[in-house]
């Protein structure tokens, strides 16, 4: 009896650090994504617009989950301390419905941080910014552009010739002789000012951001997705051994 | 130097009965390295330094065409007039002039540090004015257009260089020909969808395994790990056996 006492004690040691890990790392999760939930890189009127938005949603659900796992973690130590079958056939069932719910988050952000090309994102942006309609995300998407521009020295998604590659809603109102690209796209002054207007619009190289803004772009929602993405299926791989460590415990208790 | 001061000279000789100098200068885009050379609607040129040299008093002209009007242009009609009025063209002209200015804003020799170009279509405030027919304006269409530049004292011409290329200008296209479809699915997102559907799988088959054992009992007492105390079964003599003597009598 020493031997299985022995093996007792070792599994249930393992299995409350497995699901002290599982807490910690519940914690962990839901703030993270509410940290990208709270939109730190001022991308989401672009995510949000290109109608498909499900990054967001896998991130609304990784809140819900982490916290869900934080619970479970303590009924799950409560339930092998205590040897109880009813506890611990509780504490399996939640937990299998949980990952499945984050399994859905994972596989959610990993399809969607595929479906953001530079083409989406350069056609949402032609179609959009500066457009004159009266809607609210226009206007967003429009301020986003401008402060992306400002902030990273950049024009465009892939450069300026964009705007002369492709007519835009910025085309209508903006003549290509006065802005051949907009003048957010010039070299700044301290005072806010572009540093030389003529020499933005000729183009010459110091006076205008030559460079894209895709990069700046897909860094951010890498980070997103693969924050939401691959921590969840970390936690999922570790999940999994403590559910079947768990399993065969349960298995193991006699009534 | 050589041959610049030789072919005035030359053409002097067989243009005497026109008047005009001929010289022997094409104009030409500006540098490469500048990003907005030639847009959907204006192109820049490099400025003709220390070309007009021998006509100082002149008034230098740039004549832009449509490269069918090259063969048949009058070098005599006077700038300003509607024949050569921006506002006309293409529809009723097939040529205008524009940027007047003197030698002085050419001068030599070129300072290498500033940029010396001349942006042909940037006012765009004259677009429309008929009373300025000699407004810098914008392009109509992609062209192709040829260039060259004239120089006028009083309302003779005097000297003119060559025409210049073909300069086409950027034709810019829809936006909804972009096609913005997804490219497939990286192979991250296919990995992790199948060691998690793999994981998942493995979960419920383990939990289905559980229930069947918890169900048929068929787990032996070997090795489990039970809280209860061992129960013993002891037998008992019962009055019955005491009682059998009796019934043999």
């Amino acid at each position: 009896m020493a031997k299985s006492d022995d093996g007792i004690h070792i599994l249930q040691g393992l299995l409350v650090f497995g699901n002290v890990i599982i807490g910690a790392c519940g914690i962990a999760l839901t703030a993270e994504c509410i940290y990208f939930v709270s939109n730190p890189h001022g991308l989401s009127p672009l995510l949000e617009a290109s109608e498909n938005n499900d990054i967001s949603a896998a991130a609304w659900i990784g809140i819900f989950v982490g916290f869900a796992l934080f619970a479970l973690s303590i009924l799950g130590i409560i339930g092998v301390i205590k040897c109880s079958r009813t506890l611990l056939m509780v504490y399996i069932i939640l937990m299998l419905i949980t990952f499945a719910f984050e399994m859905a988050s994972c596989i959610m952000a990993a399809t969607q941080r595929d479906f953001l090309t530079p083409n989406l994102f350069l056609k949402q942006m032609l179609e959009r910014y500066q457009k004159s309609d009266n809607d609210k995300l226009t206007e967003q998407i429009t301020q986003t552009w401008d402060n992306l521009m400002l902030q990273k020295n950049c024009c465009g998604v892939h450069g300026p010739s964009d705007w002369q590659d492709y007519t835009s809603a910025f085309r209508v109102t903006h003549s290509d002789a006065d802005f051949p690209w907009p003048r957010n796209c010039c070299v700044m002054s301290a005072q806010g000012t572009p540093a030389n207007i003529d020499g933005c619009k000729l183009g010459v190289p110091g006076y205008y951001n030559s460079n894209g803004c895709y990069d700046a772009i897909s860094g951010s929602v890498n980070s997103y997705a693969w924050g939401v993405a691959w921590f969840g299926f970390a936690i999922l791989c570790w999940t999994f051994c403590v559910l079947l460590g768990t399993m065969f415990y349960w298995s193991r208790i006699e009534y | 130097l050589g041959t610049h001061a030789m072919l005035p000279l030359l053409l002097l000789l067989l243009a005497t009965a026109h008047g005009l100098v001929q010289i022997d200068y094409t104009p030409a885009l500006a540098s490469s390295e500048l990003g907005g050379l030639v847009t959907t609607s204006t192109f820049t040129l490099k400025q003709p330094r220390c070309i007009f040299r021998e006509h100082e008093t002149a008034i230098i002209w740039l004549v832009v065409a449509i490269p069918e009007a090259v063969s048949s242009f009058n070098n005599s009609v006077e700038p300003g007039t509607p024949e050569r009025a921006f506002q006309e063209f293409p529809n009723s002209t097939s040529a205008y002039m524009t940027l007047n200015t003197t030698f002085l804003n050419y001068p030599c020799p070129e300072s290498t540090g500033d940029i010396t170009v001349l942006r042909v279509g940037s006012e765009t405030n004259c677009i429309k004015d008929e009373m300025r027919p000699t407004c810098n304006g914008p392009l109509p269409s992609p062209g192709p257009y040829r260039v060259k530049f004239l120089a006028f004292e009083g309302s003779e011409p005097v000297a003119e260089t060559n025409w210049s290329e073909d300069i086409t200008l950027g034709t810019a296209q829809s936006p909804s020909s972009i096609s913005a479809t997804g490219s497939g699915h990286s192979a991250g997102m296919i990995t992790l969808t199948t060691i998690l559907s793999i994981l998942f799988a493995i979960l419920l088959a383990a939990l289905l395994a559980m229930l069947i054992f918890w169900s048929s009992d068929a787990c032996g007492s070997s090795g489990t790990f039970s809280k209860s105390e061992s129960v013993s079964v002891r037998r008992y003599n019962t009055h019955h056996v005491y009682d059998q003597p009796a019934a043999r009598l």
